[in-house]
């Protein structure tokens, strides 16, 4: 009896292990082959023979989307929405979220839940009067209007997510600051932000990510090259040349490299974080 | 950032400075009992300006004649015209359909996959965590990249995934996947379904690990196999977790037509255009903002209406 469960163990132990190898496989195989590709030359990306493993090695696709399409533009464009995004969710949100992990008043609840219900607004449905009210405000076709933008839906985001790092922070050593004469300010400032600092680095890591990812409103309330993103320039490329995939599949790495080395590093905390404010909402 | 600084009780006679300290003056309100609203007043503000103010504002401008490049039409109301005009188009009704077969489709296979993904990580092999990192990333990675890491492996020309399919004599030459109006919709399925899979794997993973091992140990005891305890144990015990994550899923697919915008934009013919996508390429290209805000709003409805059964269902189920 005891034999035959650890063999059905044994079983299911190897399909886990075939499972996981095989979807680990095609998770990364699509990255690999883009990686491939942006370092192939011309003449091994257009062929009629397919060429798995290349023996020649060119940097010229990554040197002529640096120098000639705009590139670093578009990144740096990229990087100070994302930033304004983050600064303007840690600012904000940081301490709503504080409030509804330490308080109980009248109305939390339904607040709580307004939280969670404008994530299921259209995205289609704000960004055309965002549109507008960009326009009318000045704040179309800039870095800091799309930020604003972005917070539509990541700002809920990062509250719900941050309270679950604040709830699991212990009450009991803002408890003793109190008693010491601290203000609740102090406390909060002093000592629950230090010790929920991980999640706090995760939860504006996670939305980092989101905003460095965007597309759909990017588009939209972007019009020039004076506030343009990487993915909505990338994209404009396909139009530009003829499909040209070395500088895509360049443009592509450079582009989700930052996010792959972040998730590599803070996964463990950040998955932990998605998941405490998915399951408890 | 020194305790002293924030503290309240100093029993000093009061300066000038200490009436007009700022830090000072935020340490005795955060003393009084409005502290909370006082702390939740910026976000709410700012989302009251970001998402409740516009949502409003599409509602209404989805009874007006709005066309940003017709500015001799005006602006005015319109009544119910584009939402009769609506009921009327074949393109909507296309698209409503297409909108289900996208959601519903992707739902399944992701759900299905990102299942079996979190089964299997949860065993806690020697190794695992690795894959895990592996298996997640794809859902980090941005739309526009996976978009075009698929079109590359799929293209007609030069294609690895046909040039592998043609190898393996699955398919006599390669395919153009995304230009027949047989499988774009498909192969777009498939790039989704890649790239959102794991946000189940992340979610259930989560919801396993709350699941008493004692739950297990017992089935052991009466007997009950694998299978017997995934639909007896683990599948009931993850039921509010997997209702919230389709719930949050189905809202994904139905609202935001980035993949399928970059992939084939709808088309060839109307075969992969979906309703948000309608309401984007109709505001974005043709700038009928009237027509396009009526288009969203039925999208929310809809959206609403299935929330709310869905939720409906799954509590009834759990009585």
């Amino acid at each position: 009896m005891a034999q035959t469960r650890s063999g059905s163990k044994l079983i299911w132990d190897i399909a886990a292990y075939a499972v996981l190898i095989l979807l680990a496989f095609i998770c990364i195989f699509p990255i690999l082959w883009t990686l491939l590709t942006s370092v192939k030359v011309e003449e091994d990306i257009v062929t009629r023979e397919m060429v798995y493993l290349p023996t020649r090695f060119t940097f010229e696709w990554y040197v002529r989307l640096w120098n000639q399409s705009g590139y670093p533009a578009l990144v740096i464009n990229s990087l100070i929405t994302t930033s304004v995004t983050v600064l303007i969710c840690l600012l904000t949100g940081t301490i709503a979220s504080y409030a509804f992990a330490r308080f109980h008043f009248p109305g939390r609840t339904q607040l709580m839940l307004g939280y969670l219900v404008v994530r299921m607004f259209p995205a289609v449905l704000m960004i055309i009067p965002l549109f507008v009210v960009m326009q009318q405000v000045g704040l179309l076709d800039s870095s800091v209007g799309l930020a604003v933008a972005y917070t539509s839906f990541l700002l809920p985001l990062f509250v719900w997510m941050l309270k679950g790092f604040f709830d699991a922070a212990p009450k009991e050593l803002e408890s003793a600051a109190r008693i010491d004469g601290s203000t609740r300010i102090g406390a909060m400032l002093g000592i629950v932000i230090p010790i929920a600092r991980n999640g706090l680095v995760a939860t504006c890591l996670f939305v980092a990510i989101a905003a460095w990812n965007e597309y759909l409103f990017a588009l939209m309330l972007t019009t020039s090259q004076g506030s343009r993103t990487w993915p909505v320039g990338l994209q404009l490329m396909v139009g530009e040349f003829q499909l040209p995939w070395g500088m895509l599949a360049a443009g592509g790495m450079i582009s989700i490299l930052p996010v792959v080395v972040l998730f590599a590093i803070v996964q463990r905390v950040m998955v932990a974080g998605i998941t405490t404010g998915a399951v408890k909402g | 950032m020194s305790r002293t600084s924030y503290s309240a009780t100093s029993s000093a006679p009061l300066s000038v400075w200490d009436a007009i300290n700022p830090v000072r003056m935020l340490g005795e309100l955060s003393e009084t009992r409005y502290w909370m609203y006082v702390l939740l007043l910026p976000s709410a503000l700012l989302i009251t300006a970001v998402v409740l103010y516009p949502t409003l504002y599409g509602m209404q401008m989805s009874f007006r004649e709005m066309r940003l490049n017709r500015p001799d039409l005006g602006t005015d109301w319109v009544g119910s015209k584009h939402y009769a005009r609506m009921l009327a188009d074949p393109i909507f009704w296309v698209s409503l359909r297409n909108t289900a077969v996208w959601a519903t489709s992707s739902i399944v296979l992701e759900f299905v996959i990102g299942l079996i993904a979190a089964l299997a990580l949860n065993r806690n092999l020697p190794g695992t965590k690795m894959l895990a990192v592996v298996i997640l990333l794809p859902y980090f990675l941005p739309n526009v990249v996976a978009g075009h890491m698929w079109a590359l492996m799929l293209d007609p020309r030069l294609g690895v995934i046909n040039d592998v399919l043609v190898r393996l004599g699955w398919l006599d030459s390669y395919k153009a996947w995304f230009a027949d109006p047989a499988t774009a919709m498909a192969a777009a399925i498939v790039v989704e379904t890649w790239h959102s899979f794991p946000f189940f794997t992340l979610l259930i993973m989560a919801g396993l690990k709350s699941i008493p091992s004692d739950l297990y140990k017992a089935a052991d005891i009466d007997g009950a196999g694998p299978l017997a305890q995934l639909r007896l144990i683990t599948l009931p015990m993850l039921k509010t977790i997997i209702a919230a994550a389709v719930i949050l899923r189905v809202i994904g697919l139905v609202n935001s037509p980035d993949l399928l915008l970059i992939l084939t934009s709808g088309g060839p013919g109307r075969s992969t255009q979906v309703l948000s996508l309608y309401a984007f390429q109709m505001a974005y290209k043709d700038f009928n903002f009237g027509y396009a805000g009526a288009l969203s709003v039925v999208m929310f409805v809809l959206l609403m209406g299935f929330a709310y059964i869905y939720i409906r269902l799954a509590k009834v189920n759990q009585d």
